[in-house]
C-alpha cells in the first residue's frame, strides 16, 4: 500500500497542473482561428491529399542494397573457414548486383525528379 | 503569486510579432525586424501582436481580418502608420518608433490588463459538414465529403513525370512573409511543385528603397536560411557570402531577360547596393514559376523588383483577356 503513495502523488500533481493551466489559460478554439495560414487567403480544398513521393525509387534501391548487406554477416563467419573461395563467391554476387545499379543509373534513377 | 512572477518574466521576453506590410511599409518593417526586444515570426499563429505597417488596399481588408483571427491568443493589433480597417488595436504614427508601444501592449497582454481581441469573422466552418454523411465526413464516398468544411483535392496533371495525383489549389498572399507585400498568386501545387501559377493581385507600391540591391540581396539571402547574413546586409554591412557556400543553390535559377542567373545578379546587386534593381524577368511570372519546387519559386519571386515582375504578368493577363 505504501508503494502506491508515490505514483498516486505524481498523478495528482500532473492532474492539478493540467487542470490549473486549463482554467488559467484556456481560450476558445474558433473556426476562423483554425484556417491554415497561407498569407491571409483561405484554401479552397482540404489539405488531405495524395502527392508524389519523389524519392520513392531511390528509397527502394536503398532498401534492396541494405538487404544485400544482410547476406554478408553469415558470409563473414564462413569466410574464416573457407578463405579465398568465399571471397571470390561474394565478389561474383556483388558484381552481379552492381549491374542492377548500373541499369538503374542508365534509367535515370539517381536523377532528382 | 507564482503566476504574477511568471507574468513579470514573460513581460520581459522578446515580443512575438507578425508584420503585415501594407503600402509603403516594407522598408520600415524590415528595419523594425532588426531591433532588439521583438521577435518577428513567420506565421501569425506564433505571434501575439499583429503589426500592420502601412495601409493595405481595400481588397486586402478581408484577408487582414482573417490574419487577425489567426493570430495566437491573447492577441493585440498595432496599426503602424496605417488606416484602421477594423476597430481593435492601438495606433502609432508611421514616423514614430513603434517599439515602446509594442512592449507596452505585450506587458499588458501577459499581465491580463488588456482584453484579448475577439474574432472578426463568424465562427462557422466554410461548408456545413458536422453530422452529414455515413461517417460524418460531410458527404458520401471517398472523395465526396467536405471534412472540416472543405472539399477534397482532385487529381490534376503533373508537370514533371506525368504521375497524376491530387492538386492543391489556393490563393497565396497578400501577407505571406516570403512574398512581396500585396502579391496574391493563385497556385496549383503537386506536392511542393508548382503546376500552375496566376497573378490574382499585383504587389503593393513601395518606396524605391525597398527594391535597392542591398534590400533585394538581403531577402534572397534570408530565403537561403542565412538569417544572420541577411540581418548584417540590412544593417548596412557586407557579409562574406561566398564563404558561406550556399550561393551554389542560385546557379541557373531565375534568369533575367539577358540570360543572367540569380547568382550572377546577386553579385551585381552587391557591387552597387544602393542602386535600384531594374532587371527584367526572361518570361512572365506564370511561365517563370511553372514546374519549380517551392523554394526555387520563392527565390525566383524575390529576385525581381515586383513592379517589373507583375507589371509584365498583368500585361500578359490583359493580352490573354483581349
Amino acid at each position: 500500500m505504501t508503494d502506491l503513495i508515490g505514483p498516486a502523488l505524481l498523478v495528482l500533481i500532473s492532474l492539478g497542473l493540467a487542470l490549473g493551466l486549463r482554467s488559467y489559460g484556456a481560450l476558445a478554439d474558433t473556426e476562423p482561428g483554425r484556417i491554415p495560414f497561407i498569407g491571409g487567403a483561405a484554401p479552397e480544398t482540404h489539405a488531405w491529399q495524395r502527392f508524389h513521393v519523389r524519392y520513392y525509387s531511390m528509397a527502394l534501391l536503398f532498401v534492396a542494397f541494405e538487404m544485400e548487406m544482410m547476406f554478408m554477416y553469415p558470409w563473414a563467419a564462413v569466410y574464416v573457414a573457407e578463405g579465398i573461395k568465399a571471397l571470390v563467391e561474394m565478389g561474383m554476387f556483388l558484381s552481379i548486383l552492381s549491374f542492377g545499379i548500373l541499369y538503374g543509373w542508365r534509367e535515370g534513377l539517381f536523377r532528382w525528379h | 503569486m507564482a503566476l504574477s512572477i511568471l507574468e513579470r518574466f514573460a513581460g520581459r521576453a522578446d515580443v512575438p510579432v507578425y508584420l503585415a506590410v501594407g503600402e509603403n511599409g516594407l522598408p520600415r518593417a524590415e528595419a523594425l525586424s532588426l531591433r532588439a526586444g521583438l521577435r518577428p515570426v513567420a506565421s501569425p499563429r506564433a505571434a501575439a501582436i499583429l503589426v500592420v505597417a502601412g495601409t493595405p488596399r481595400p481588397e486586402d481588408r478581408h484577408d487582414l481580418a482573417r490574419l487577425h483571427d489567426q493570430t495566437g491568443r491573447p492577441r493585440a493589433t498595432l496599426w503602424w502608420g496605417a488606416l484602421r480597417s477594423f476597430d481593435h488595436g492601438s495606433f502609432v504614427d508611421g514616423e514614430a518608433d513603434p517599439l515602446p508601444a509594442l512592449r507596452g501592449l505585450w506587458t499588458e497582454l501577459v499581465s491580463k490588463q488588456r482584453e484579448d481581441e475577439p474574432d472578426l469573422l463568424p465562427d462557422v466552418p466554410p461548408n456545413p459538414w458536422r453530422g452529414i454523411g455515413p461517417n460524418g465526413q460531410g458527404g458520401k464516398g471517398m472523395m465526396g465529403g467536405t471534412p472540416y468544411g472543405r472539399p477534397m483535392a482532385m487529381t490534376d496533371a503533373d508537370p514533371r513525370d506525368g504521375l497524376e495525383l491530387d492538386a492543391y489549389t489556393a490563393e497565396f498572399g497578400p501577407f505571406l512573409p516570403m512574398f512581396p507585400p500585396g502579391l496574391v498568386l493563385n497556385l496549383t501545387l503537386q506536392g511542393d511543385i508548382i503546376a500552375k501559377a496566376e497573378v490574382a493581385r499585383p504587389a503593393m507600391p513601395q518606396p524605391e528603397a525597398a527594391w535597392s540591391g542591398r534590400a533585394m540581396a538581403a531577402r534572397v539571402v534570408a530565403l537561403l536560411g542565412l538569417s544572420a547574413a541577411a540581418a548584417r546586409l540590412r544593417a548596412g554591412g557586407m557579409p562574406a557570402l561566398r564563404a558561406a557556400g550556399a550561393l551554389g543553390a542560385l546557379r541557373g535559377l531565375a534568369p533575367d531577360a539577358e540570360g543572367r542567373d540569380l547568382r550572377e545578379r546577386l553579385g551585381r546587386w552587391l557591387e552597387a547596393p544602393d542602386a535600384p534593381v531594374t532587371e527584367l524577368p526572361s518570361a512572365p511570372l506564370p511561365a517563370l514559376l511553372h514546374g519549380l519546387e517551392w523554394q526555387e519559386a520563392m527565390l525566383t519571386i524575390n529576385s525581381f523588383a515586383p513592379p517589373r515582375l507583375t507589371g509584365q504578368a498583368t500585361e500578359t493577363a490583359a493580352e490573354s483577356a483581349a
